[in-house]
Protein backbone atom coordinates (compact mmCIF):
# COMPACT_ATOMS: atom_id res chain seq x y z
CA UNK A 1 0.00 0.00 0.00
CA UNK A 2 1.24 3.79 -1.04
CA UNK A 3 2.31 5.81 2.18
CA UNK A 4 1.12 9.10 2.29
CA UNK A 5 3.66 11.01 4.43
CA UNK A 6 1.50 14.41 3.87
CA UNK A 7 -1.93 15.26 2.62
CA UNK A 8 -3.04 18.65 1.59
CA UNK A 9 -6.43 19.06 1.45
CA UNK A 10 -8.76 21.72 -0.32
CA UNK A 11 -6.03 24.15 1.62
CA UNK A 12 -6.88 27.90 1.06
CA UNK A 13 -5.17 31.16 2.76
CA UNK A 14 -6.62 34.99 1.97
CA UNK A 15 -4.86 37.91 2.87
CA UNK A 16 -8.21 40.18 3.23
CA UNK A 17 -9.32 39.84 0.02
CA UNK A 18 -6.03 38.68 -1.65
CA UNK A 19 -6.65 34.98 -2.15
CA UNK A 20 -2.91 33.62 -1.70
CA UNK A 21 -3.77 30.18 -2.12
CA UNK A 22 -7.15 28.99 -3.51
CA UNK A 23 -8.57 25.33 -2.36
CA UNK A 24 -5.40 23.47 -3.48
CA UNK A 25 -5.46 19.37 -2.63
CA UNK A 26 -2.04 17.01 -3.21
CA UNK A 27 -0.79 14.35 -1.59
CA UNK A 28 3.07 13.23 -0.75
CA UNK A 29 3.99 9.94 -0.41
CA UNK A 30 6.97 8.92 1.68
CA UNK A 31 10.72 9.06 0.27
CA UNK A 32 9.47 11.57 -2.80
CA UNK A 33 10.92 13.93 -4.21
CA UNK A 34 7.67 16.56 -4.95
CA UNK A 35 8.20 19.50 -6.87
CA UNK A 36 5.77 22.77 -6.28
CA UNK A 37 6.77 24.82 -8.75
CA UNK A 38 4.45 28.36 -10.41
CA UNK A 39 5.32 31.59 -11.44
CA UNK A 40 6.22 34.31 -9.34
CA UNK A 41 3.42 34.94 -6.55
CA UNK A 42 1.77 31.68 -7.33
CA UNK A 43 1.33 30.86 -3.98
CA UNK A 44 4.02 28.47 -3.17
CA UNK A 45 5.95 30.09 0.25
CA UNK A 46 2.15 30.88 1.47
CA UNK A 47 1.50 27.74 0.84
CA UNK A 48 4.73 26.33 3.11
CA UNK A 49 3.92 28.42 5.69
CA UNK A 50 0.02 27.59 6.18
CA UNK A 51 1.87 23.76 5.94
CA UNK A 52 4.33 24.41 8.81
CA UNK A 53 2.31 26.53 11.27
CA UNK A 54 3.78 29.53 10.64
CA UNK A 55 0.33 31.12 10.06
CA UNK A 56 -2.98 28.99 9.67
CA UNK A 57 -4.93 28.29 6.61
CA UNK A 58 -8.15 29.92 5.66
CA UNK A 59 -9.56 26.72 4.92
CA UNK A 60 -8.80 23.20 4.70
CA UNK A 61 -6.66 20.64 6.43
CA UNK A 62 -3.05 19.47 6.67
CA UNK A 63 -2.51 15.86 7.80
CA UNK A 64 0.97 14.37 8.27
CA UNK A 65 1.95 11.19 8.85
CA UNK A 66 -1.64 10.85 9.73
CA UNK A 67 -2.04 13.69 12.04
CA UNK A 68 -3.95 16.92 11.49
CA UNK A 69 -1.30 19.63 11.95
CA UNK A 70 -3.76 22.40 10.89
CA UNK A 71 -3.58 24.19 14.26
CA UNK A 72 0.08 23.47 15.38
CA UNK A 73 2.91 26.16 15.86
CA UNK A 74 5.97 25.69 13.87
CA UNK A 75 8.55 24.37 16.83
CA UNK A 76 5.74 21.72 17.34
CA UNK A 77 5.29 21.29 13.72
CA UNK A 78 9.01 20.73 13.67
CA UNK A 79 9.11 18.01 16.42
CA UNK A 80 6.82 16.00 14.36
CA UNK A 81 9.37 15.65 12.13
CA UNK A 82 8.32 18.36 9.61
CA UNK A 83 11.62 21.10 8.84
CA UNK A 84 11.12 23.99 6.09
CA UNK A 85 13.96 26.40 5.16
CA UNK A 86 13.34 30.17 3.94
CA UNK A 87 13.28 31.58 0.69
CA UNK A 88 14.90 35.00 2.50
CA UNK A 89 17.54 33.24 4.38
CA UNK A 90 16.85 33.70 7.94
CA UNK A 91 20.69 33.17 9.89
CA UNK A 92 21.06 33.62 13.29
CA UNK A 93 23.49 36.92 12.67
CA UNK A 94 25.73 37.07 15.67
CA UNK A 95 25.95 33.23 15.82
CA UNK A 96 28.43 31.23 14.45
CA UNK A 97 27.80 28.82 11.49
CA UNK A 98 28.04 25.84 13.60
CA UNK A 99 26.55 27.11 16.22
CA UNK A 100 23.52 27.96 13.95
CA UNK A 101 23.33 24.32 12.86
CA UNK A 102 23.45 23.70 16.87
CA UNK A 103 20.65 25.16 16.83
CA UNK A 104 18.53 22.65 15.04
CA UNK A 105 20.54 19.93 16.23
CA UNK A 106 19.57 20.93 20.03
CA UNK A 107 15.68 19.89 18.91
CA UNK A 108 16.81 15.93 19.03
CA UNK A 109 19.46 15.94 21.77
CA UNK A 110 19.73 18.03 24.68
CA UNK A 111 24.11 17.42 25.13
CA UNK A 112 25.70 20.20 23.89
CA UNK A 113 28.10 17.89 23.17
CA UNK A 114 25.51 15.42 20.67
CA UNK A 115 24.09 18.74 19.21
CA UNK A 116 28.17 19.68 18.18
CA UNK A 117 28.72 16.27 16.82
CA UNK A 118 25.78 16.33 14.56
CA UNK A 119 25.86 19.80 13.44
CA UNK A 120 29.62 19.25 11.86
CA UNK A 121 28.40 15.83 10.51
CA UNK A 122 25.86 18.20 8.54
CA UNK A 123 28.39 20.89 7.63
CA UNK A 124 30.32 18.15 6.25
CA UNK A 125 27.54 16.92 4.38
CA UNK A 126 26.92 20.70 3.09
CA UNK A 127 30.32 21.93 2.53
CA UNK A 128 30.50 24.43 4.55
CA UNK A 129 32.80 23.21 7.63
CA UNK A 130 35.68 25.49 6.40
CA UNK A 131 33.42 28.24 7.61
CA UNK A 132 32.29 26.92 11.21
CA UNK A 133 33.69 29.23 13.11
CA UNK A 134 32.67 32.40 10.76
CA UNK A 135 29.45 34.19 12.01
CA UNK A 136 26.74 33.61 10.09
CA UNK A 137 25.51 36.98 9.14
CA UNK A 138 28.73 37.12 6.92
CA UNK A 139 28.34 34.59 4.95
CA UNK A 140 27.11 35.63 0.88
CA UNK A 141 23.96 34.72 0.15
CA UNK A 142 25.06 30.75 -1.63
CA UNK A 143 26.56 29.93 1.43
CA UNK A 144 23.67 31.08 3.83
CA UNK A 145 21.06 28.79 1.77
CA UNK A 146 23.85 25.90 2.59
CA UNK A 147 23.50 27.03 5.76
CA UNK A 148 19.90 26.88 5.47
CA UNK A 149 19.96 23.14 4.39
CA UNK A 150 22.51 22.44 6.90
CA UNK A 151 20.35 23.60 9.86
CA UNK A 152 17.25 21.57 9.00
CA UNK A 153 19.43 18.69 8.76
CA UNK A 154 20.41 18.88 11.83
CA UNK A 155 16.91 18.69 12.80
CA UNK A 156 16.75 14.96 11.69
CA UNK A 157 13.70 15.63 9.66
CA UNK A 158 11.27 12.90 8.47
CA UNK A 159 10.32 15.62 5.71
CA UNK A 160 11.65 18.46 4.45
CA UNK A 161 10.46 21.62 2.79
CA UNK A 162 12.68 23.53 0.59
CA UNK A 163 11.88 27.11 -0.43
CA UNK A 164 14.34 28.19 -3.46
CA UNK A 165 17.13 26.25 -1.65
CA UNK A 166 18.93 26.71 -4.74
CA UNK A 167 18.05 30.30 -5.73
CA UNK A 168 21.22 32.56 -5.93
CA UNK A 169 23.62 29.51 -6.39
CA UNK A 170 25.93 28.63 -9.69
CA UNK A 171 25.72 25.48 -11.49
CA UNK A 172 28.15 23.35 -9.79
CA UNK A 173 26.64 24.44 -6.37
CA UNK A 174 23.28 23.42 -7.60
CA UNK A 175 24.34 20.17 -8.63
CA UNK A 176 26.23 19.70 -5.14
CA UNK A 177 22.77 20.53 -3.56
CA UNK A 178 20.83 18.18 -5.84
CA UNK A 179 23.33 15.49 -4.98
CA UNK A 180 22.60 16.10 -1.10
CA UNK A 181 18.80 15.86 -1.50
CA UNK A 182 19.09 13.12 -3.12
CA UNK A 183 21.18 11.47 -0.24
CA UNK A 184 18.58 12.72 1.67
CA UNK A 185 15.76 10.68 0.04
CA UNK A 186 17.89 7.76 0.09
CA UNK A 187 18.28 7.53 4.13
CA UNK A 188 14.61 8.00 3.79
CA UNK A 189 13.32 11.35 3.82
CA UNK A 190 10.57 13.07 1.82
CA UNK A 191 11.45 16.39 0.14
CA UNK A 192 9.04 19.01 -1.28
CA UNK A 193 11.06 21.41 -3.44
CA UNK A 194 9.99 24.64 -4.30
CA UNK A 195 12.34 25.91 -7.61
CA UNK A 196 12.12 28.22 -10.47
CA UNK A 197 15.23 26.49 -12.33
CA UNK A 198 13.18 24.01 -14.40
CA UNK A 199 16.14 21.82 -15.49
CA UNK A 200 16.83 21.27 -11.73
CA UNK A 201 12.97 20.41 -11.11
CA UNK A 202 12.65 18.26 -13.34
CA UNK A 203 15.86 16.15 -13.11
CA UNK A 204 15.26 15.56 -9.23
CA UNK A 205 11.26 15.34 -8.62
CA UNK A 206 9.16 12.60 -9.28
CA UNK A 207 5.92 14.17 -9.03
CA UNK A 208 5.68 18.06 -9.49
CA UNK A 209 2.76 19.85 -8.32
CA UNK A 210 2.21 23.49 -10.27
CA UNK A 211 0.37 26.19 -9.43
CA UNK A 212 -0.76 29.73 -10.33
CA UNK A 213 -2.30 32.63 -8.62
CA UNK A 214 -3.19 30.35 -5.95
CA UNK A 215 -4.81 27.60 -8.13
CA UNK A 216 -3.10 24.12 -8.53
CA UNK A 217 -3.14 24.30 -12.38
CA UNK A 218 -1.42 20.60 -13.48
CA UNK A 219 -0.27 17.93 -11.25
CA UNK A 220 1.80 15.13 -12.94
CA UNK A 221 5.13 13.65 -13.67
CA UNK A 222 7.92 15.95 -14.83
CA UNK A 223 7.65 14.52 -18.53
CA UNK A 224 3.55 15.00 -17.90
CA UNK A 225 4.16 18.58 -16.39
CA UNK A 226 6.67 19.56 -19.40
CA UNK A 227 4.14 18.67 -22.25
CA UNK A 228 0.99 19.95 -20.38
CA UNK A 229 -0.33 22.73 -22.68
CA UNK A 230 -2.17 24.57 -19.52
CA UNK A 231 1.46 24.54 -18.07
CA UNK A 232 3.17 25.96 -20.86
CA UNK A 233 1.03 28.56 -21.16
CA UNK A 234 0.55 29.75 -18.26
CA UNK A 235 4.04 29.12 -16.67
CA UNK A 236 6.85 28.15 -19.18
CA UNK A 237 5.69 30.51 -21.72
CA UNK A 238 6.23 33.16 -19.42
CA UNK A 239 9.76 33.82 -19.69
CA UNK A 240 11.17 30.71 -17.80
CA UNK A 241 13.11 28.42 -19.80
CA UNK A 242 11.86 24.84 -19.45
CA UNK B 1 40.64 25.60 31.95
CA UNK B 2 42.38 28.78 31.80
CA UNK B 3 39.05 30.31 32.14
CA UNK B 4 38.46 28.65 35.46
CA UNK B 5 42.34 29.39 36.65
CA UNK B 6 41.33 33.24 35.57
CA UNK B 7 37.71 32.59 37.45
CA UNK B 8 39.54 31.29 40.80
CA UNK B 9 42.37 33.68 40.86
CA UNK B 10 39.09 36.66 40.58
CA UNK B 11 37.07 35.05 43.37
CA UNK B 12 40.18 34.54 45.83
CA UNK B 13 40.63 38.08 45.38
CA UNK B 14 37.25 39.42 46.16
CA UNK B 15 37.04 36.95 49.16
CA UNK B 16 40.24 38.28 50.76
CA UNK B 17 39.61 41.92 49.73
CA UNK B 18 38.08 43.04 52.93
CA UNK B 19 40.52 41.25 55.08
CA UNK B 20 43.21 43.48 53.28
CA UNK B 21 41.51 46.95 52.88
CA UNK B 22 39.99 46.28 56.59
CA UNK B 23 36.89 47.51 57.93
CA UNK B 24 36.78 50.73 56.27
CA UNK B 25 32.44 51.35 55.64
CA UNK B 26 32.49 53.25 53.34
CA UNK B 27 34.98 51.78 51.04
CA UNK B 28 32.90 48.42 51.76
CA UNK B 29 29.87 50.23 50.90
CA UNK B 30 31.61 51.04 47.50
CA UNK B 31 32.24 47.41 46.74
CA UNK B 32 28.72 46.03 47.99
CA UNK B 33 27.62 48.68 45.49
CA UNK B 34 29.84 47.63 42.48
CA UNK B 35 28.62 43.70 43.33
CA UNK B 36 25.28 44.43 43.38
CA UNK B 37 25.21 46.42 40.72
CA UNK B 38 27.28 43.94 38.80
CA UNK B 39 24.93 40.82 39.69
CA UNK B 40 21.67 42.83 38.91
CA UNK B 41 22.96 43.89 35.44
CA UNK B 42 24.37 40.69 35.18
CA UNK B 43 20.98 38.90 36.20
CA UNK B 44 19.44 41.73 33.48
CA UNK B 45 21.36 40.30 31.02
CA UNK B 46 20.09 36.76 30.60
CA UNK B 47 16.98 37.84 29.76
CA UNK B 48 17.84 41.49 27.72
CA UNK B 49 21.50 40.33 26.45
CA UNK B 50 21.24 36.49 25.88
CA UNK B 51 17.29 36.33 24.48
CA UNK B 52 17.09 39.84 23.21
CA UNK B 53 13.95 40.81 25.61
CA UNK B 54 14.60 44.29 26.97
CA UNK B 55 12.91 44.58 30.55
CA UNK B 56 12.33 48.27 31.52
CA UNK B 57 11.04 47.62 34.65
CA UNK B 58 13.24 44.99 36.48
CA UNK B 59 12.99 47.43 39.35
CA UNK B 60 9.98 45.76 40.09
CA UNK B 61 11.40 42.40 40.46
CA UNK B 62 14.00 43.85 43.03
CA UNK B 63 11.16 45.92 44.68
CA UNK B 64 9.71 42.55 44.84
CA UNK B 65 12.26 41.05 46.95
CA UNK B 66 12.81 43.74 49.06
CA UNK B 67 9.56 44.59 50.09
CA UNK B 68 8.54 41.43 50.71
CA UNK B 69 11.64 40.63 53.12
CA UNK B 70 11.31 44.24 54.81
CA UNK B 71 7.42 43.40 55.37
CA UNK B 72 7.89 39.76 56.92
CA UNK B 73 11.45 40.46 58.83
CA UNK B 74 9.73 43.53 60.05
CA UNK B 75 6.44 42.15 60.73
CA UNK B 76 6.72 38.51 61.92
CA UNK B 77 10.78 38.61 62.70
CA UNK B 78 10.91 35.44 60.59
CA UNK B 79 14.45 33.88 59.15
CA UNK B 80 15.83 36.17 56.78
CA UNK B 81 16.95 33.60 54.70
CA UNK B 82 13.23 32.17 54.50
CA UNK B 83 12.16 35.96 53.63
CA UNK B 84 14.51 35.78 50.60
CA UNK B 85 12.85 32.68 49.77
CA UNK B 86 9.33 34.29 49.98
CA UNK B 87 10.58 36.99 47.86
CA UNK B 88 11.91 34.85 44.75
CA UNK B 89 8.21 33.48 44.79
CA UNK B 90 6.39 36.93 44.63
CA UNK B 91 8.66 38.46 41.96
CA UNK B 92 8.35 35.20 39.97
CA UNK B 93 4.84 35.40 40.20
CA UNK B 94 4.56 39.29 38.85
CA UNK B 95 6.98 37.37 35.69
CA UNK B 96 4.79 34.43 35.12
CA UNK B 97 1.80 36.67 35.06
CA UNK B 98 3.86 39.44 32.43
CA UNK B 99 5.43 36.97 30.55
CA UNK B 100 2.54 34.74 30.15
CA UNK B 101 0.08 37.83 29.02
CA UNK B 102 3.01 39.46 27.13
CA UNK B 103 5.28 36.94 25.39
CA UNK B 104 2.21 35.49 23.30
CA UNK B 105 2.01 38.54 21.42
CA UNK B 106 4.58 38.94 18.51
CA UNK B 107 6.96 42.24 18.36
CA UNK B 108 8.36 44.39 20.77
CA UNK B 109 5.60 44.39 23.53
CA UNK B 110 7.53 43.46 26.28
CA UNK B 111 9.79 46.29 26.61
CA UNK B 112 6.46 48.43 26.95
CA UNK B 113 4.86 46.07 29.18
CA UNK B 114 7.71 45.58 31.36
CA UNK B 115 7.69 49.85 32.58
CA UNK B 116 3.71 49.51 32.74
CA UNK B 117 4.16 46.38 35.54
CA UNK B 118 6.89 47.63 37.21
CA UNK B 119 4.45 51.59 37.74
CA UNK B 120 1.87 49.32 38.78
CA UNK B 121 3.92 47.38 41.02
CA UNK B 122 5.39 50.64 42.45
CA UNK B 123 2.02 52.42 42.20
CA UNK B 124 0.50 49.48 44.62
CA UNK B 125 3.37 49.78 47.00
CA UNK B 126 2.65 53.54 47.48
CA UNK B 127 -0.97 53.41 48.14
CA UNK B 128 -1.07 49.82 50.60
CA UNK B 129 -0.54 50.56 54.08
CA UNK B 130 0.90 47.26 54.86
CA UNK B 131 3.93 48.11 52.65
CA UNK B 132 4.23 51.56 54.62
CA UNK B 133 2.72 53.34 51.90
CA UNK B 134 5.38 56.25 50.72
CA UNK B 135 6.80 56.24 54.55
CA UNK B 136 8.75 53.32 53.48
CA UNK B 137 9.89 50.59 55.82
CA UNK B 138 12.48 50.86 58.58
CA UNK B 139 14.16 47.87 59.82
CA UNK B 140 15.26 48.30 63.31
CA UNK B 141 16.86 44.94 63.90
CA UNK B 142 17.69 41.15 62.18
CA UNK B 143 19.30 38.82 62.69
CA UNK B 144 20.72 35.64 61.12
CA UNK B 145 22.84 32.96 63.17
CA UNK B 146 25.46 34.40 65.07
CA UNK B 147 26.77 37.34 62.02
CA UNK B 148 27.15 40.36 62.70
CA UNK B 149 24.61 42.39 60.82
CA UNK B 150 25.59 45.75 61.64
CA UNK B 151 28.66 45.31 59.92
CA UNK B 152 28.90 45.64 56.29
CA UNK B 153 31.08 42.67 55.73
CA UNK B 154 28.54 39.62 55.47
CA UNK B 155 26.67 41.58 53.03
CA UNK B 156 29.63 42.10 50.97
CA UNK B 157 29.74 38.49 51.06
CA UNK B 158 26.09 37.78 50.31
CA UNK B 159 26.32 39.96 47.21
CA UNK B 160 29.25 38.72 46.07
CA UNK B 161 27.62 35.34 46.68
CA UNK B 162 24.80 36.05 44.51
CA UNK B 163 27.21 37.60 41.82
CA UNK B 164 29.06 34.49 41.60
CA UNK B 165 26.22 32.38 41.22
CA UNK B 166 24.43 34.84 38.30
CA UNK B 167 27.93 34.61 36.55
CA UNK B 168 27.81 30.24 37.06
CA UNK B 169 24.68 30.07 35.88
CA UNK B 170 25.20 32.49 32.85
CA UNK B 171 28.33 30.71 31.86
CA UNK B 172 26.52 27.34 32.53
CA UNK B 173 23.28 28.98 30.51
CA UNK B 174 26.08 30.02 27.03
CA UNK B 175 26.76 26.28 26.47
CA UNK B 176 23.61 24.53 27.02
CA UNK B 177 20.85 23.95 24.76
CA UNK B 178 18.74 26.78 26.38
CA UNK B 179 21.67 29.81 26.28
CA UNK B 180 21.46 28.29 22.25
CA UNK B 181 18.12 28.62 21.96
CA UNK B 182 17.87 32.20 24.06
CA UNK B 183 19.97 33.80 21.91
CA UNK B 184 18.80 32.13 18.48
CA UNK B 185 15.33 33.72 19.44
CA UNK B 186 17.23 37.00 19.91
CA UNK B 187 18.40 36.85 16.42
CA UNK B 188 15.54 35.64 14.54
CA UNK B 189 12.32 34.38 16.16
CA UNK B 190 10.70 32.89 12.77
CA UNK B 191 13.88 31.18 12.03
CA UNK B 192 14.34 30.26 15.69
CA UNK B 193 10.71 28.94 15.63
CA UNK B 194 10.99 26.34 12.61
CA UNK B 195 14.04 25.02 14.53
CA UNK B 196 11.96 23.58 17.38
CA UNK B 197 12.06 26.34 19.71
CA UNK B 198 8.96 26.82 21.62
CA UNK B 199 9.62 30.33 21.82
CA UNK B 200 6.91 31.23 24.62
CA UNK B 201 8.77 29.43 26.68
CA UNK B 202 11.70 29.99 26.71
CA UNK B 203 11.15 33.70 26.82
CA UNK B 204 9.27 32.73 30.25
CA UNK B 205 12.03 30.73 31.78
CA UNK B 206 14.76 33.37 31.13
CA UNK B 207 12.47 35.93 32.55
CA UNK B 208 11.70 33.59 35.60
CA UNK B 209 15.38 32.92 36.47
CA UNK B 210 16.05 36.62 35.98
CA UNK B 211 13.89 37.74 37.96
CA UNK B 212 14.56 35.63 40.61
CA UNK B 213 17.88 36.36 40.67
CA UNK B 214 16.68 40.37 40.81
CA UNK B 215 14.57 39.93 43.68
CA UNK B 216 17.29 38.14 46.27
CA UNK B 217 19.30 41.13 45.30
CA UNK B 218 16.90 43.63 46.26
CA UNK B 219 16.25 41.42 49.39
CA UNK B 220 19.47 41.95 50.46
CA UNK B 221 19.69 45.26 49.86
CA UNK B 222 16.90 46.06 52.04
CA UNK B 223 18.72 44.10 54.70
CA UNK B 224 21.56 45.70 54.36
CA UNK B 225 20.25 49.64 54.13
CA UNK B 226 17.30 48.52 56.46
CA UNK B 227 15.49 51.57 55.03
CA UNK B 228 13.55 50.81 52.01
CA UNK B 229 10.88 53.02 50.57
CA UNK B 230 9.84 53.07 46.58
CA UNK B 231 11.78 55.92 45.13
CA UNK B 232 15.42 53.48 46.52
CA UNK B 233 13.60 50.00 45.00
CA UNK B 234 11.22 50.16 42.29
CA UNK B 235 11.99 53.81 40.96
CA UNK B 236 12.22 53.36 36.60
CA UNK B 237 15.97 54.78 37.83
CA UNK B 238 16.96 52.27 38.95
CA UNK B 239 15.60 50.01 35.85
CA UNK B 240 17.72 52.31 33.66
CA UNK B 241 20.91 51.79 35.24
CA UNK B 242 21.11 48.32 35.48
CA UNK B 243 19.83 48.28 31.25
CA UNK B 244 22.95 51.07 30.85
CA UNK B 245 25.36 49.04 33.10
CA UNK B 246 24.93 46.11 30.69
CA UNK B 247 24.96 48.21 27.89
CA UNK B 248 28.32 50.32 28.58
CA UNK B 249 30.13 46.94 29.94
CA UNK B 250 28.68 44.75 26.75
CA UNK B 251 25.24 43.58 26.52
CA UNK B 252 24.77 39.72 25.62
CA UNK B 253 28.83 38.98 26.80
CA UNK B 254 29.43 37.11 30.19
CA UNK B 255 32.00 40.05 31.30
CA UNK B 256 30.43 43.16 30.28
CA UNK B 257 27.68 44.07 32.96
CA UNK B 258 30.58 43.01 35.95
CA UNK B 259 32.69 45.35 33.40
CA UNK B 260 29.97 48.27 33.00
CA UNK B 261 29.69 47.81 37.06
CA UNK B 262 33.38 48.65 37.79
CA UNK B 263 33.51 51.54 35.71
CA UNK B 264 30.03 52.81 36.54
CA UNK B 265 29.39 52.51 40.06
CA UNK B 266 32.79 54.43 41.05
CA UNK B 267 32.21 56.94 38.49
CA UNK B 268 28.43 57.71 39.93
CA UNK B 269 30.03 57.64 43.33
CA UNK B 270 32.74 60.50 42.45
CA UNK B 271 29.90 62.50 40.70
CA UNK B 272 27.38 62.23 43.81
CA UNK B 273 30.23 63.03 46.72
CA UNK B 274 31.50 65.70 44.36
CA UNK B 275 34.83 64.64 43.86
CA UNK B 276 35.38 65.39 40.39
CA UNK B 277 34.22 69.40 41.12
CA UNK B 278 36.28 69.02 44.34
CA UNK B 279 39.13 68.33 41.92
CA UNK B 280 38.56 70.41 39.39
CA UNK B 281 38.61 73.73 41.70
CA UNK B 282 41.56 72.72 43.94
CA UNK B 283 43.60 72.30 40.29
CA UNK B 284 42.71 75.80 40.11
CA UNK B 285 41.12 74.58 36.81
CA UNK B 286 37.40 76.19 37.98
CA UNK B 287 37.01 78.88 39.91
CA UNK B 288 35.06 78.28 42.91
CA UNK B 289 33.25 81.21 42.58
CA UNK B 290 32.36 81.36 38.91
CA UNK B 291 29.29 80.29 37.21
CA UNK B 292 31.01 76.59 36.35
CA UNK B 293 32.40 76.40 39.59
CA UNK B 294 28.89 76.89 41.65
CA UNK B 295 27.54 74.60 38.99
CA UNK B 296 29.71 71.66 39.99
CA UNK B 297 29.36 72.29 43.71
CA UNK B 298 25.51 72.56 42.99
CA UNK B 299 24.23 70.26 40.64
CA UNK B 300 26.93 67.57 39.32
CA UNK B 301 26.00 65.48 42.11
CA UNK B 302 22.39 64.78 41.21
CA UNK B 303 23.57 64.57 37.66
CA UNK B 304 25.20 60.77 37.51
CA UNK B 305 22.20 59.67 35.91
CA UNK B 306 22.85 62.69 33.22
CA UNK B 307 26.36 61.30 32.82
CA UNK B 308 25.63 57.55 32.75
CA UNK B 309 23.44 58.97 29.74
CA UNK B 310 26.30 60.60 27.83
CA UNK B 311 28.64 57.76 28.42
CA UNK B 312 25.77 55.45 27.45
CA UNK B 313 24.89 57.68 24.06
CA UNK B 314 28.67 57.67 23.34
CA UNK B 315 28.80 54.13 23.85
CA UNK B 316 25.66 53.39 20.96
CA UNK B 317 27.56 55.31 19.01
CA UNK B 318 31.32 54.75 19.19
CA UNK B 319 31.14 51.48 20.73
CA UNK B 320 28.29 49.15 20.12
CA UNK B 321 29.47 46.09 21.37
CA UNK B 322 30.32 47.88 24.82
CA UNK B 323 33.85 48.29 26.41
CA UNK B 324 34.58 44.65 25.89
CA UNK B 325 33.71 44.59 22.21
CA UNK B 326 36.87 46.67 22.44
CA UNK B 327 39.01 43.27 23.11
CA UNK B 328 36.95 41.10 20.72
CA UNK B 329 38.04 40.53 17.74
CA UNK B 330 36.06 40.33 14.58
CA UNK B 331 35.23 36.78 13.16
N1 LIG C 1 2.06 37.73 4.91
C1 LIG C 1 1.40 38.12 3.78
N2 LIG C 1 0.48 39.11 3.85
C2 LIG C 1 -0.19 39.50 2.75
N3 LIG C 1 -0.02 38.97 1.53
C3 LIG C 1 0.87 37.98 1.40
C4 LIG C 1 1.63 37.50 2.52
N4 LIG C 1 2.45 36.50 2.10
C5 LIG C 1 2.21 36.37 0.79
N5 LIG C 1 1.27 37.24 0.36
C6 LIG C 1 0.74 37.36 -1.01
O1 LIG C 1 0.37 36.07 -1.42
C7 LIG C 1 0.68 35.87 -2.79
C8 LIG C 1 1.54 34.63 -2.94
O2 LIG C 1 2.84 34.92 -2.47
P1 LIG C 1 3.95 33.79 -2.25
O3 LIG C 1 5.10 34.41 -1.57
O4 LIG C 1 3.33 32.61 -1.61
O5 LIG C 1 4.32 33.43 -3.74
P2 LIG C 1 5.46 32.45 -4.28
O6 LIG C 1 4.82 31.48 -5.15
O7 LIG C 1 6.27 31.93 -3.16
O8 LIG C 1 6.31 33.46 -5.15
P3 LIG C 1 7.91 33.54 -5.42
O9 LIG C 1 8.21 32.59 -6.48
O10 LIG C 1 8.11 34.95 -5.85
O11 LIG C 1 8.58 33.22 -4.13
C9 LIG C 1 1.33 37.14 -3.27
O12 LIG C 1 0.34 37.93 -3.92
C10 LIG C 1 1.80 37.80 -2.00
O13 LIG C 1 1.79 39.19 -2.14
MG1 LIG D 1 8.18 32.06 -2.55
Amino acid sequence: MIQHLLHISHVSKHFGGNVAVSDVSFSVEEEQIFGLIGPNGAGKTTLFNCITGYFPATSGDVIFDTKKINALRPDEVCKLGMARTWQRVKPLGSLTVLENVMVGAFSVTNIAKEAEANAKEQLQMVGLNDYATKSAGSLPIGLKKKLELARVLATRPKMLLLDEICGGLNHTETDTILDIIRGIRKKGATIIFIEHDMKAVTSICDRIVVLNSGEKLAEGTPGEITTNPDVIAAYLGGGHNA
Amino acid sequence: MKQIAFLSVLAAGAVLLPLVIGENPYVIGILISMLMMAALSSAWNILGGYAGQYSFGHAAYFGAGAYTTMILVTLYNLNPLFCIAVGIVVASIIALITGSIVFRLRGHYFGLASIAVAEVVRLSVLNFNFTGGAQGILLTDVALWNLDLNSKIPFYYGMLLVLVVTLSITAYLRRSKTGYYLQAIREDQDAAASLGINIYFYKNKALLLSAALTSVLGSLYGLYIRFIDTSAVLDLRLSIEIILTAIIGGVGTLWGPVIGALLLVPLAEMLRSNLIGDMLIKAGLVSETSGVGLFLKGSLANAHVLVYGIITVLCILYLPKGILGLFRRKK
